[in-house]
C-alpha cells in the first residue's frame, strides 16, 4: 500500500464521516447558493447602490433633477419625506439620499441659490454616489446657472438657449498605469467579491481542525500512525477531503456569480489556480491548528481569531488601496493579501494565469509551510504519552 | 438550581484548565479589537491622496485649473499636490507611487478652450490607487463643466468675460448633512458585526459540550446522578451565555479606545448585548441539537453562524439588495443587534433600544424553548 493509496482512503473515511450526516450535505449546497445570490446583488454588473430621492417640491425642475439621476445610471427610490429619506439611510436600506426642498422650482427660476440636503451613509460606495450626484446635480442645473448669467429674457427661453449653445467644453481623457484600461469603469471596489470569497474559504477550512481534533480523540490518528503511514499522509488524507469540499465550493460560487450575475474574478485560469493555492493553504493552516490546538472548543476560538484576524490584517475587509505603506507591507505577511494581489492582477490588469505565477508561488510556499509544520506537530501529538 | 450551578462550575473549571475559557472570553476578543484598531482606524479618516501635475500649457485656463480647481482642496488637506515636468515625469510618479494620479494639461489647452475648439485634461491613475485616482477624476470632471456651463453663458449672452461668467454662484449646491445621527461610522460597523459574528461562535461553548460530554462517557455518569436531564441542559446553556456576553463586553469595552469607538449609553448596550447573546444561545444550542457528534455540530453551527452572518449584514450591505434578502436579514438575530447598536449611536440616542432588543429577546426565547425541548435527544448516555 503506497502512501497516495493511504491518504486517498483516509480521505475518502473523512468524506464520507461528513457527507453521511445529511444536515451537512444541505448545507454544503445551501451555502453556495446563498453566497452566489448575495455576492451577485451585490458586486455584480446589475448592482446599483439605492439612491432615495425625496421631492418635497414636485415642480418641473425637480422631476427633471429624478429623471437626470435616474438616466445617469442610479437606482432611484423615491420616498415621501426628508424624515423618511433619513431613516432609510440610518436604517441601511438606502445607501445616500438627496432632499429636494419645496420651494426648489421658486428659487431656480427666481435666481436665488439654494442649497439641497444630502445624507450618505458610512459606507465606501457612498462616497462614490455623493460625488456622482453632485456632478449630476451641476449637469442639470447648468442651463439654469447660465441664464442667471445672461438675464436677458424669459428663464425658460434662456433655458431653452443655454441648451441649444454649442460647447465643445473639456474632455478628461483617463487611463491607468501599465494598461490601457480606461478607469471609467471601475471601482475601488472590483475585488470585493474576490475578498469575500477567500474570507469565507479560509473561515470554513479552519473547522477542519474541529475534524482532525476529534480523530485524534477517537484513537483514528492514532491507529493510523500505527500502521507504516507517516504523519504527513495522515495529515495530506485529512486535508484532501476538506481541500477538495471548500476548493468545490469556491468554484461553484465563483462560476456561479459570473455566469448568472456577471460579478468578474478575471482571467478564468488564473482565478482557479489562486483559488486552488488558497484553499490548499487553508486546508494547511487548518490542519496545523488541528494538530497543535487540545481541545474543539480550543481550535474553534483560535481559529476565528485567525479567520477573522488575517482577513482583516490582509485586507479582504477594508481594500488594500485603504492602507499606508506600512500596513500594506503588515498585510503581505498574510496569505489573504498574496492571493488579493494575484486577482487584482487579473481584474484590473487584464493578467493571465502566468502574471500570477509570483502570487501563485507565495501561497504554495505557505500551503507546503503550513502542512510541514502540521506534520510535525501531529507527530509529537501522536507519540507524546496519552 | 444548586445542580445547575455545580454543573456550570465543574464545566468553566475544565474551560480554565484547557485555557479555551482565557482564550475565548479575553484573548481571541482582544486580539480581534486589537487588529481592527490597526487596519479600520483609518478608514473614517482617508490619507490625502496625492497628485501630480504637468502643466504643459501655462495658459490662463490651464492656471485656473491649478488655481481654483485643485489648490483650494489643497488647502483644505483633501489632496496633497507636487509638480512634474511633463507627462513623462507624471507617468513615472504615478508608476513609482510617489502620486497617486496625475494631471497632464498639453500645450495649446487654454486656447483651444478660449477659441471654442475641443480640449483635454489627461488623468493617469495608479490601478492600485483606485480611490485616489477615482478622487483625480472626480476634480476633473468638475472643473469639465464648469468649463463648459462658461462657454454655455458666455454663447447665451453673447458678451462678457470668462470671470464674469464664472463668478455667478451655482444656482443648487449640494451640501452633506451632519454625520451626527443614528449611524454607526465604518470603524464601528465593522467592530460591530465582527462581534456579533463572533458572538455566534462563542456561545457554542456551552450547549454542545454536551456532545463532548456523551463521546468521553462522562454524560453517563453525570445522568446516573440524580440531577434532572433539564438541569443539564440548562446548566450548559448558561455557560454559553455567560461566555458570550464576557467576550462581546470585552470586545466592544476594548474597541472604545482602540477604535474611538462611542457606543450609546451602557445601559441601552448592556441590555443589547444580554438579549444577543440569548438570542445567539439558543439559536446555536438549536442548531446543536440536530447533530450526534461534536464534529458535525461544530460544522453545522460555523455554517448557520457564517449565514446568518451574511444575511444579517455583517459582511455585505444587506439591507440595499431589498426584496427577499432585506426581509430575509430580519430574521438574523445579526441584523437587530447592528441596528440596536446604530438606535443608541449618537447626541440624541435613546438609552434603550427598544425594539431590537425585544426582538432578540423573542429570538432568544423561541430559539431555547425549542433546543431545550429536543435536548432530550441529546442528554442521552
Amino acid at each position: 500500500m503506497t502512501t497516495l493509496t493511504a491518504v486517498w482512503a483516509i480521505a475518502w473515511a473523512n468524506l464520507v464521516r461528513l457527507f453521511r450526516d445529511r444536515s451537512n450535505l444541505f448545507f454544503v449546497v445551501i451555502f453556495p447558493i446563498v453566497l452566489i445570490a448575495v455576492f451577485g446583488l451585490s458586486f455584480g454588473s446589475g448592482f446599483q447602490p439605492p439612491l432615495g430621492v425625496a421631492d418635497a417640491d414636485g415642480g418641473p425642475q425637480a422631476a427633471r433633477l429624478v429623471r437626470a439621476l435616474e438616466q445617469a445610471g442610479h437606482r432611484v427610490v423615491r420616498v415621501g419625506s426628508a424624515e423618511e429619506a433619513r431613516d432609510g439611510v440610518e436604517r441601511g436600506r438606502l445607501a445616500g439620499a438627496l432632499v429636494i426642498p419645496a420651494g426648489y422650482e421658486r428659487a431656480l427660476r427666481g435666481y436665488v441659490p439654494l442649497t439641497l440636503p444630502y445624507l450618505g451613509r458610512n459606507e465606501p460606495d457612498a462616497l462614490q454616489l455623493g460625488a456622482a450626484v453632485r456632478a449630476a446635480v451641476t449637469r442639470v442645473t447648468m442651463p439654469a446657472r447660465a441664464a442667471a448669467y445672461a438675464r436677458d429674457g424669459s428663464f425658460d427661453e434662456l433655458v431653452a438657449r443655454a441648451e441649444a449653445a454649442p460647447a465643445p467644453g473639456v474632455t478628461v481623457a483617463a487611463s491607468t498605469v501599465g494598461t490601457a484600461t480606461a478607469l471609467a469603469g471601475m471601482t475601488g471596489y472590483d475585488v470585493a467579491a474576490t475578498s469575500q470569497l477567500l474570507l469565507f474559504m479560509f473561515l470554513t477550512s479552519m473547522n477542519g481542525a474541529t475534524a482532525l481534533i476529534e480523530s485524534r480523540q477517537l484513537g483514528v490518528s492514532r491507529r493510523m500512525y500505527a500502521t507504516p503511514v507517516t504523519s504527513r499522509g495522515i495529515l495530506l488524507g485529512e486535508a484532501a477531503g476538506r481541500v477538495g469540499v471548500a476548493l468545490l465550493q469556491g468554484l461553484i460560487i465563483m462560476a456561479g456569480s459570473a455566469l448568472l450575475f456577471g460579478v468578474r474574478w478575471g482571467d478564468p485560469a488564473g482565478a482557479v489556480a489562486l483559488l486552488l493555492a488558497f484553499a490548499l493553504v487553508g486546508g494547511g493552516a487548518g490542519m496545523l491548528l488541528g494538530a497543535a490546538a487540545r481541545t474543539g472548543q480550543q481550535a474553534t476560538a483560535l481559529g476565528l481569531l485567525l479567520a477573522l484576524g488575517l482577513a482583516a490584517i490582509g485586507g479582504a475587509m477594508v481594500p488594500l488601496d485603504f492602507f499606508s505603506a506600512t500596513l500594506r507591507r503588515l498585510a503581505h505577511l498574510t496569505p489573504h493579501a498574496w492571493a488579493l494581489d494575484g486577482f487584482a492582477e487579473l481584474l484590473r490588469r487584464d493578467g493571465t494565469l502566468a502574471d500570477v505565477l509570483p502570487q501563485l508561488g507565495v501561497l504554495a510556499a505557505y500551503a507546503a509551510a503550513f502542512f510541514a509544520l502540521g506534520a510535525w506537530r501531529l507527530r509529537k501529538a501522536l507519540t507524546a504519552g496519552p | 438550581m444548586r445542580a445547575i450551578l455545580l454543573l456550570m462550575a465543574k464545566d468553566l473549571r475544565e474551560r480554565v484548565r484547557d485555557r479555551s475559557l482565557f482564550l475565548l472570553a479575553l484573548v481571541v476578543p482582544f486580539g480581534l479589537a486589537a487588529v481592527f484598531s490597526l487596519v479600520f482606524k483609518d478608514v473614517d479618516t482617508q490619507a490625502a491622496p496625492t497628485f501630480a501635475l504637468a502643466d504643459q500649457d501655462h495658459g490662463q485656463i490651464a492656471t485656473a485649473f491649478a488655481e481654483q480647481a485643485l489648490r483650494p482642496l489643497e488647502r483644505r488637506g483633501v489632496i496633497r499636490l507636487r509638480a512634474a515636468a511633463g507627462e513623462r515625469e507624471a507617468r513615472a510618479a504615478v508608476e513609482r507611487r510617489d502620486a497617486d494620479a496625475a494631471y497632464v494639461i498639453p500645450p495649446g489647452f487654454s486656447a483651444a478652450v478660449t477659441s471654442g475648439r475641443p480640449a483635454t485634461i489627461q488623468v493617469i491613475g495608479n490601478a492600485e490607487a483606485q480611490i485616489g485616482s477615482f478622487v483625480a477624476r472626480s476634480i476633473a470632471d468638475a472643473f469639465a463643466s464648469e468649463v463648459r456651463y462658461v462657454q454655455v453663458a458666455l454663447a447665451v449672452k453673447g458678451s462678457g468675460t470668462m470671470e464674469q461668467a464664472a463668478a455667478v454662484p451655482e444656482p443648487v449646491t449640494v451640501e452633506d448633512l451632519a454625520a451626527e445621527r443614528r449611524q454607526l461610522s465604518v470603524s464601528e460597523g465593522f467592530a460591530a458585526g465582527m462581534a456579533v459574528f463572533f458572538l455566534f461562535f462563542t456561545v457554542q461553548f456551552g450547549f454542545s459540550s454536551i456532545l463532548d460530554e456523551r463521546r468521553e462517557g462522562t454524560l453517563a455518569r453525570l445522568l446516573a446522578a440524580p440531577v434532572p436531564r433539564a438541569a443539564i441542559a440548562v446548566a450548559k446553556l448558561l455557560n454559553g451565555f455567560v461566555v458570550g456576553v464576557a467576550a462581546t463586553a470585552v470586545l466592544l469595552v476594548a474597541a472604545a479606545p482602540l477604535l474611538g469607538a462611542r457606543w450609546g449609553h451602557p445601559l441601552g448596550v448592556g441590555l443589547l448585548v444580554v438579549a444577543g447573546t440569548l438570542a445567539a444561545t439558543g439559536v446555536m444550542a438549536m442548531v446543536a441539537t440536530v447533530a450526534t457528534t461534536a464534529e458535525r455540530a461544530a460544522n453545522l453551527q460555523s455554517i448557520v453562524a457564517v449565514l446568518f452572518g451574511v444575511l444579517g449584514g455583517v459582511f455585505v450591505p444587506i439591507q440595499q439588495l431589498g426584496g427577499v434578502f432585506g426581509a430575509l436579514s430580519l430574521v438574523t438575530p445579526h441584523r437587530w443587534f447592528l441596528q440596536g447598536l446604530a438606535d443608541l449611536h449618537g447626541e440624541h440616542a435613546p438609552v434603550v433600544a427598544a425594539v431590537p432588543t425585544l426582538a432578540l429577546l423573542a429570538f432568544g426565547a423561541v430559539t431555547t424553548g425549542v433546543a431545550l425541548l429536543r435536548s432530550g435527544r441529546m442528554v442521552r448516555p
